[in-house]
């Protein structure tokens, strides 16, 4: 009985503190390091194209985005989107959508740099550590429909 | 264990069980709660940590340059905090002392496993929590490779350990709360357990000793009431049969008494008859002769075995009374071997001025016996020693013979007991020892019987000083 109420005692005391542990496994790995960011940019034949471009490190999507309103620079790309002089886009990142507010009207983009758009901020999101699944709402200055459409891109899936 | 150290007494086992039952049960119990929540505590905030980190650096990652130079090693191992560990092929960026706790194992399996790891270690007495991950690269598919830097965090979980200690001291304070509880509880039980056992106690003791009305209500319907109900009934059958044993032996007393008493008046005749046939055997054929001879020694020892049936009698009814004077027990002893004509055959060792408290028949009728007896079965020389100390006086009276037979010696002062069954026909009534053993009974002594050293039987006869 004495043995009994020692060993209790003993088990009771053992289960006090924090006890060491081996090497546990606790998930993914943080990532976002990146040599660049990617741009999408329409080729010669008009079909999306992704442009790397060299910079210091990923970027946020509001950085990328106002590297893709500059334009494509020296390369032989072009792009559907009516170059303006304001390149500031508001990111707006909640769960499953990413909302952008670009200093853009519906007819200053064709639907190929509407793409454009949603492919370079969705490349972000993604090398970022962000699902692939996540939609893009694009918001234009003007009122109208499009703004509401959730939106993916067709290179990304 | 120490069998003296365990209680006897069923209170006290009771009491010790019922508590280390309860205080097993409550320490188990605050046991297991405390050890989940203790588990669960370390867990969360093992996650905490771990997700604080990660968010930490997935938020730094996209501004650092790729490939990182020292700046930016430095940057990411600011934003994850101190005691943080940032290494890109060469290339390192430590901070906090910390750092030296992560060992080159957890680097290797960091590296190897490509995964977020963790690991809880001890050092200096002290809780850590090691994080380590590499950082990877996305791909534009999803695809995720190594980019070769690792950020190793040490996290001090002193804090939970306290949290931890708290949470068993007050398991173990909640733990000991349930011990006067479980006290009081098993006095309880212990009583009403105990209670009805004391009283078939007392009932038993009284009955031992001689008390045979004693008995003890039975109440309720358990175990116990059963067993009282059983010692009641065995009280009952007992003090029945002790009953009718009584009335059977008082019946066969009175009716040994009756016998002798009725055949003294018809004796005393035929005794008055003898005598005259006694005084005239002269004329006698020497056939007749041998006849009234036969019928008058026939005669005088019937008289003797209905006197000793009366004295055996009056033992028993308890009606023998001693009449006690001072009497010189040298002279009593040589008086009796005297009138008996054994002065001469037997030793007689008796210091002077030996008085005592006696009856004086009945102390003659007792050294009659034992000296008779000796001389009749023992081998001369026969001694009778007295002896004294200063409460008792001893007669002891030793033949020269074989001595007693072993299986005889339990039995030698029994009524009728006959030694030797092919020797019935020896003079005396087979009373006389019986008599001689109450006799010293009455007078608070004692007679024994034995072996002496050299082979005879010896009887000792105690009379105490004071008398009675």
């Amino acid at each position: 009985m004495k043995r009994i109420f020692l060993a209790a005692m003993v088990v009771l005391l053992a289960g006090c503190g924090v006890q060491p542990s081996g090497v546990t496994d606790q998930g993914e790995p943080p990532t976002g390091v990146a040599p660049g960011v990617t741009l999408y940019f329409v080729d010669a034949r008009g079909e999306l194209s992704p442009e790397p471009r060299g910079t210091d490190g990923l970027g946020t999507i509001t950085e990328a985005l106002a590297l893709l309103l500059s334009g494509p620079g020296g390369s032989d790309l072009r792009t559907q989107i009516t170059s303006t002089d304001v390149t500031r886009v508001l990111v707006d990142t909640e769960p499953g959508l990413i909302q952008l507010r670009v200093p853009l009207a519906t007819y200053e983009v064709t639907p190929l740099g509407i793409d454009q758009i949603v492919c370079t901020a969705l490349g972000v999101h993604v090398q970022s550590g962000g699902s692939r699944t996540t939609r893009v709402r694009v918001s234009f200055t003007s009122d109208t429909p499009e703004s509401d459409k959730e939106r993916t891109c067709p290179l990304i899936r | 264990m120490n069998r003296r150290l365990w209680p006897r007494g069923l209170r006290a086992r009771l009491l010790v069980a019922f508590v280390l039952v309860t205080v097993l049960g409550a320490a188990a119990a605050a046991w297991s709660s405390a050890g989940s929540a203790s588990t669960a505590l370390v867990t969360s905030t093992e996650q905490r940590l771990t997700e604080s980190i990660a968010g930490q650096i997935a938020a730094v990652a996209p501004q650092l340059t790729y490939p990182p130079d020292q700046t930016a090693l430095d940057r990411l191992r600011a934003a994850v905090g101190s005691n943080t560990l940032v290494t890109y092929r060469d290339l390192r960026s430590a901070d906090g002392a910390g750092v030296a706790l992560v060992t080159d194992a957890f680097r290797t399996a960091v590296r190897t496993r490509n995964r977020l790891v963790t690991q809880r270690i001890t050092a200096d007495g002290r809780p850590w929590l090691l994080v380590g991950t590499p950082v990877t690269i996305t791909a534009l598919d999803g695809t995720r490779t190594p980019s070769g830097i690792e950020v190793y965090a040490v996290r001090d979980l002193t804090g939970v350990e306290q949290q931890l200690d708290r949470l068993t001291r007050s398991a173990v304070v909640t733990s000991a709360l349930a011990l006067p509880a479980a006290l009081l509880l098993a006095l309880l039980a212990a009583r009403s357990v105990l209670r009805p056992v004391r009283t078939l106690r007392d009932t038993a003791r009284r009955l031992a000793a001689g008390d045979l009305d004693a008995r003890s209500p039975p109440r309720g319907a358990d175990e116990l009431a059963e067993l009282t109900v059983t010692i009641n009934e065995m009280a009952e059958s007992v003090q029945s049969s002790m009953a009718s044993m009584r009335r059977m032996q008082a019946d066969a007393r009175r009716f040994a008494a009756d016998v002798s008493h009725e055949l003294r008046t018809p004796l005393s005749t035929l005794t008055a008859v003898v005598e005259v046939l006694a005084t005239s055997t002269d004329q006698m054929t020497p056939d007749a002769k041998e006849s009234a001879r036969m019928a008058i020694t026939e005669t005088h020892r019937l008289v003797q075995l209905v006197e000793d049936l009366m004295e055996v009698s009056r033992f028993d009814a308890g009606t023998a009374q001693p009449r006690v004077e001072e009497v010189d027990v040298d002279r009593a002893v040589r008086d009796c071997l005297r009138a008996r004509g054994w002065l001469d055959r037997v030793e007689l060792v008796a210091p002077n001025d030996i008085t005592l408290r006696v009856d004086r028949r009945r102390l003659d009728v007792i050294v009659a016996n034992l000296v008779g007896n000796a001389l009749r079965h023992g081998k001369p020389p026969v001694r009778v020693r007295v002896r004294t100390d200063r409460e008792h006086v001893w007669v002891e009276v030793t033949d020269s013979g074989p001595g007693l037979p072993g299986h005889v010696l339990p039995h030698v002062f029994d009524r009728f007991y006959k030694a030797d069954a092919a020797r019935t026909r020896t003079p005396g009534s087979g009373l006389g020892l019986a008599i001689a053993l109450e006799n010293a009974r009455l007078h608070g002594g004692d007679l024994t019987a034995g072996n002496a050293d050299g082979g005879g039987a010896r009887f000792v006869l105690r009379l105490p000083r004071e008398g009675v």
